[in-house]
Order: structure tokens, then C-alpha cells, then sequence
């Protein structure tokens, strides 16, 4: 048997020391606490506020995987995010009713139409330049706000739609208690959502980690060098749009499930999720999947707990009007620190950390 | 000239034509109406062609997408707003004079202050990332949020009833037809600008160093120019033509409100997709589609209107996925 290569000594050991890193241990820490927050705090405030950042940081990851590891801006996610909602609320809401199989069906029907207009898309953009994919995606986004608003009939206008839970799902639901926490159908939701969006994390995981991850990074890097190299680029930017697309439709599903109701105000505000995304993507750290579970919980705990902020800020400073208008317009403040994490530290709080442990780990080598 | 132009276009002008000859048939209305939305159509499409070409040109030189060019139409429409407030006397009084007047001191004001911005913009964040598209997306996008919240912030975050001159809101009534001034005039802005861009892009050197600059920005550095400062310059002309186009376009919608850039920009990047980006000629016929079938199929069937331009850019980008009038490179 031949010699193992260097790269193939580096696996060993980096698989032997995994289970003892620092890292491993910290993402049992944040599993474990996400599986803990409605038996710790079951008041639906912190409840919604976990499930909210397992949702975003998963839906963040798939944006990531379009933007971090294909280089291609999408305006269009908060879009498929929203045809996922909608996809599960016809199937268990206005078409159809709540019961297993049509939630089922929703899920399926989502991910066929978001693939069919992922493809769609990409062949129409990626043809000219990649950039064009961010406006043509704005301008598609734009219209199925407008679709969804103007075909009242078929999918409930302004008013959207709303939806019950079948059998285990349903709010009125409840087998009793369990270590003092009454399992209703919003807890288990809540389990359901959160073991769903642990194996799409997954699976986005194993999907970057392959090596149609690492070529699909090659291509980020530089697409002439990869077309040089022999791969068909074009296809293996379908691929991972397709995927990252078909990713975001399901979460929507599953935030239709938890919400509720569905509305184009909620769940195709392009703007408004989209802005959300980037900025959780960009403080988070682009092509990492981690970043988008730091980013999420970073601005959606900000932007549950700004109102106090803001009643603190009137309390201290009663005078000063003007830092009340700029704390009331906290987008701006976003805004700014957006601007300069892109300029400063293009790879966010993940990428920096992880660029400065292996900078670290090189100086402890050489000094050995 | 114009046979030379029409050899080397004549496609690109074949399709443009049946494109607005397809619509045509689309109208199902009576004749007065019909000549009511052209020149509806028309007005809109040349104030599209105002924030369009300003898209266009930067990207042509500056190899930039900026995402913010629909928050320097916001700024622009807010500072005339502004003037406007403060000159009441003069937009209320019933004197043309007076009335553009007042309407030329707010275009100008307007178009200083966000050409300013624009320099700003351009020197203190878009020069960070020349060269990566998916930076200048993000960072122009981020520049969009910071100053529609500046916005929100001086002038209230609710939306306000634009201000309009006198005569800008009288008609003209010729044989029955009702023709609005102000459609007329927006009309003729637009004719003014295009012409004003196509002289000074031909027959200056400056224009010239621009031209250049478009298809090979390396050679134009090597030859002594320096281009950055040719950057900042056309950016801040750029941000100068949105401001018009965004005071212009609140006048004719007769509202200001802190998010309206995001939807003349999306208009705008329809635009210059349709027409071919870096191309000032493309953006006008493109704008011009854009504007009459909106008005069109917003007259026949109203929430669809903005479905028909994302239609006709997804023709387009099938037939010809570099524009009508792909410009160098």
C-alpha cells in the first residue's frame, strides 16, 4: 500500500481531534440549548424569539450557499421563501385541509416550484453575467409580491391566508405534562421545526463539504481558472442555486406551519427579509453556513429587545431628541454596520474568528 | 449619419419596433384615451430614461452596479420638496415666470445636493470596491438603507403630498384631448437630457474620454488621464440625473415618500436589461417601452402592469441576453 499523502494525514488527524475541539463542543452547547429553551423559558416571547433564529439561521445558510459559496447575490430568497409558505398554506389551508398527507404535499409542491423557477432564472441570467441575477431576481421578487396581492381570489389578497395544524401540530393539542412543561401542539411544532431545519443545516453542510461544494467554491474564486480546469460552470451554478432556492422554499413552509397565517406583508416583503438575510449573513460571515446562527441571533435578539433600549435611552437622556429619532430609526444604525463590516471585515464575526484562531495556531507552530 | 446608425442598429431597432408595435393591437380603447396614455406613456418613459441613463453610464465606465441609485432619487425628490415648501409663495403665485422659476432653482439645488452625495458615495465607499460586483451590490445596497433612513429621519418617515407649480398641474385641451403641461414638459426634459448626454459623450473630449474609458478603462489610464477622477465625476452625474429624474418623477406622481426609490429603481433596471447596459441610446428606447406598455396595461388590466416588464425584459434577455444595445466590451 502506497504512502498516505500529506492532505491525507491532515484528514486523519483533523478526525481524530474531532470530537475533542473547542468548536464541537460549542455547537453541542447551542443544540442543546435550543432543545432546552421551552422547558427554561416556555413563555412564548423567548419561545418564538429560538424558533425565529433556527429558521433565519437556516434560511441565512442557504442564502449563503448562493452567495458565499457560488458568489451570486439573489434579491430573490425572501421570494422563494415566501412561495414556500404560500405552497403549504393552499395545500393545508384554503385548498386543501389540515392533515398529514397535504401537509406533505405542500412541502413537495414547494420544493418542485421553487426548483422549476430557480432553473427558470438562472437560464435567463446566467447567460449575460452573474450580476444579472441580482436584478432580475429583484425585479421577479417584485412581481410575485404584485401576483400575490392582485390574484386575490386565489391566494386571499392583502388578507393572506390562514391555517390550522393537523392532529399532533394543532394549537388545542395536548397530551399533559412532562417535566413541568405542558406538551401542546406549538411545542411540538416547535421540535418538529427545529429537528427539520438541524437536518436541512445538515445536509447544506454535506452539500458544501462535497466535492461539488469544493468546486462550486472554485468557481467563487475565480470562474475563468475553473472553466480552465474543465468544469462546466454554468451547471454547477444551476446545481447550487437550485439547492440553496429549494432550501429556502422549505423553510418557508415550516415558517407558514409556525406563524400560522400567510400574507404577502409577512412572507414575501422582499425588501423587508431580504435585508434581514443580508445583514444576518454579512455580520455572520459570508461562506461559512456558522455565520448565518450568529447573524440571526445577534439582530433578531437586537430587534426584540431595542424597544427597551429605546425606553432606557428616554429614561437616561430625556433631552436628547436626536439620538431618540436615531434610535427609533434603527435601520440606520444597521445600515452603518453593514457598510462597515463589509469594507472592514469582509468575512464577518465567523470568518474573522476563524481567520485569527489559525493565525494563532501559526504562531504556536512556529514557536515549537 | 443616420442611414451609418441605422446599418448598425437596424436590428436591435427592428425588435425595439415590434415590440411597440405588438402592443399596439393590445389597445381595446378609444382613440382619445389612447393618445392620453401615449403621452402618459411617453412623460413616464423619458423620466425612467432620466434615472435609467444614470445607471447605465456608471456601469459602463465604472464597471459599478450601484443599488443606490433609487436612494439619490428619493434624496432629490425631497430636497425640491423642500424648496418647494420654502418658496410657497412663488409655486402658489399664477405666473409661469415664477413657476419655473421656482421649479429651476429646486432642480438645481436638488441635483447639487445629490451630486454631492454622490461624490461622498463614491469616494468614501464605492472606491473600496472597485473590481468585485458582489461587494458593490452589498455595500451600494447598505448605502441604500443608510440614506432612505436619513430621510425618514429630516423629513418624517410618512408620505407627503408632493408640491406642484401652478402650471405644472393646468392642461392643454386640443380638439377634445386633454393634454396635462406637465407630461409635455417631462417629455421635453427628457429630449433635453438625452440630447445633452449624446453631445457631450460625442462631440467633447471629455466625452470622448469617457467613450474610451467604456471600452478600455486601462488604456485611457495609460494614455494620462486620471480616471478616478473621471469616476467620481461621472458618478456624481449620475447621482445629478437621478435627482432630476426623482424631482421630475414626484412632481408627476404628485408624491414624495421615503422608500420611493426602490420602485423607480427596479423600473430602472428593467430599463437598462431591456436596452443593454452602458448604453445611453439603449436606455432611452428601453425606457420608453417600459413607460408605454406600463401605462397600457395599466389602463386595461391595472394589477398587471407591473407583470408586462418583467415579461418584455424576459423576452428580451431570451432573444438578445445582452440588450438591445449592448455597449463595448
Amino acid at each position: 500500500m502506497a504512502e498516505p499523502t500529506p492532505v491525507q494525514i491532515f484528514r486523519i488527524e483533523e478526525k481524530r481531534k474531532q470530537y475533542r475541539s473547542g468548536s464541537f463542543f460549542l455547537k453541542i452547547g447551542i443544540l442543546a440549548l435550543f432543545v432546552l429553551v421551552p422547558f427554561v423559558f416556555p413563555s412564548y416571547k423567548t419561545v418564538d424569539l429560538a424558533m425565529q433564529i433556527i429558521m433565519f439561521a437556516t434560511l441565512v445558510a442557504s442564502f449563503d450557499i448562493l452567495l458565499g459559496y457560488t458568489g451570486i447575490l439573489s434579491f430573490g430568497h425572501g421570494m422563494f421563501f415566501g412561495i414556500g409558505a404560500y405552497c403549504v398554506a393552499f395545500l393545508i389551508g384554503k385548498y386543501g385541509m389540515p392533515s398529514y398527507l397535504n401537509l406533505a404535499l405542500g412541502f413537495v409542491t414547494a420544493a418542485l416550484t421553487a426548483s422549476a423557477l430557480a432553473l427558470l432564472i438562472s437560464f435567463l441570467s446566467l447567460r449575460v453575467k452573474a450580476i444579472f441575477f441580482a436584478m432580475i431576481t429583484l425585479a421577479i421578487a417584485e412581481l410575485a409580491i404584485v401576483l400575490a396581492t392582485g390574484l386575490s381570489h386565489f391566494t386571499g389578497g392583502e388578507d393572506g391566508i390562514s391555517l390550522s395544524m393537523p392532529g399532533i401540530f394543532a394549537v388545542s393539542f395536548s397530551i399533559g405534562d412532562f417535566m413541568g412543561l405542558e406538551i401542546t401542539g406549538s411545542v411540538l411544532t416547535y421540535y418538529f421545526i427545529f429537528l427539520s431545519c438541524l437536518g436541512l443545516f445538515l445536509l447544506m453542510l454535506r452539500f458544501t463539504h462535497s466535492p461539488l461544494g469544493r468546486v462550486l467554491q472554485a468557481i467563487r474564486d475565480n470562474v475563468q481558472r475553473a472553466e480552465a480546469l474543465g468544469y462546466k460552470t454554468f451547471i454547477f451554478q444551476i446545481i447550487s442555486i437550485t439547492f440553496g432556492c429549494v432550501v429556502a422554499a422549505i423553510i418557508g413552509g415550516l415558517y407558514a406551519m409556525w406563524v400560522g397565517y400567510v400574507n404577502p406583508a409577512s412572507s414575501l416583503e422582499v425588501m423587508a427579509i431580504m435585508l434581514n438575510v443580508l445583514l444576518m449573513v454579512i455580520i455572520g460571515g459570508m461562506g461559512t453556513l456558522y455565520g448565518g446562527i450568529v447573524g440571526a441571533a445577534f439582530l433578531l435578539i437586537t430587534q426584540t429587545f431595542l424597544p427597551d433600549l429605546q425606553n432606557l435611552a428616554k429614561d437616561f437622556f430625556p433631552q436628547a431628541t436626536l439620538l431618540h429619532n436615531v434610535l427609533e430609526r434603527w435601520l440606520l444604525l444597521f445600515g452603518i454596520l453593514f457598510i462597515l463590516v463589509v469594507i472592514f471585515f469582509p468575512k464577518g464575526v465567523i470568518g474573522s474568528v476563524q481567520d485569527y484562531i489559525s493565525r494563532r495556531k501559526t504562531i504556536l507552530l512556529g514557536k515549537e | 449619419m443616420a442611414t451609418t446608425t441605422f446599418e448598425r442598429w437596424g436590428r436591435e431597432l427592428t425588435i425595439a419596433g415590434a415590440i411597440v408595435l405588438f402592443l399596439l393591437p393590445l389597445i381595446g380603447i378609444p382613440g382619445k384615451t389612447y393618445l392620453t396614455l401615449t403621452i402618459a406613456g411617453l412623460a413616464m418613459g423619458m423620466l425612467l430614461f432620466l434615472v435609467a441613463s444614470g445607471v447605465s453610464i456608471i456601469f459602463g465606465l465604472m464597471d459599478v452596479i450601484n443599488f443606490a441609485h433609487g436612494a439619490l432619487f428619493a434624496w432629490g425628490a425631497y430636497v425640491g420638496f423642500s424648496i418647494f415648501q420654502r418658496l410657497m409663495n412663488w409655486v402658489e403665485a399664477d405666473s409661469v415666470f415664477q413657476n419655473f422659476a421656482v421649479f429651476l432653482i429646486a432642480l438645481v439645488a436638488a441635483m447639487m445636493v445629490v451630486a454631492l452625495l454622490g461624490i461622498i458615495l463614491e469616494k468614501v465607499i464605492i472606491r473600496r470596491v472597485y473590481g468585485f460586483h458582489l461587494f458593490q451590490i452589498l455595500i451600494t445596497f447598505g448605502a441604500t438603507v443608510v440614506l432612505v433612513e436619513l430621510i425618514r429621519v429630516l423629513w418624517g418617515p410618512n408620505d407627503e403630498v408632493m408640491i406642484v407649480p401652478l402650471t405644472f398641474s393646468r392642461n392643454w385641451d386640443i380638439l377634445d384631448i386633454i393634454v396635462y403641461r406637465y407630461r409635455v414638459i417631462c417629455i421635453v426634459i427628457g429630449l433635453i437630457v438625452y440630447g445633452v448626454i449624446q453631445f457631450v459623450l460625442k462631440k467633447t473630449k471629455l466625452g470622448t474620454i469617457v467613450r474610451a474609458g467604456v471600452e478600455n478603462r486601462d488604456m485611457v489610464q495609460a494614455m494620462g488621464h486620471n480616471i478616478f477622477l473621471l469616476f467620481t465625476g461621472v458618478f456624481a452625474a449620475g447621482a445629478g440625473l437621478a435627482a432630476l429624474g426623482g424631482l421630475a418623477m414626484s412632481i408627476f406622481s404628485r408624491q414624495v415618500y421615503p422608500d420611493m426609490g426602490s420602485t423607480y429603481l427596479l423600473f430602472a433596471f428593467i430599463v437598462v436589461i431591456i436596452g443593454g447596459l452602458g448604453s445611453v441610446t439603449g436606455s432611452l428606447v428601453g425606457a420608453l417601452i417600459v413607460g408605454l406598455s406600463y401605462n397600457y396595461v395599466a389602463y386595461l388590466v391595472p394589477w398587471a402592469a407591473a407583470g408586462v416588464n418583467v415579461l418584455i425584459m424576459i423576452i428580451i434577455l431570451l432573444i438578445r441576453p445582452t440588450g438591445l444595445f449592448p455597449a463595448g466590451k
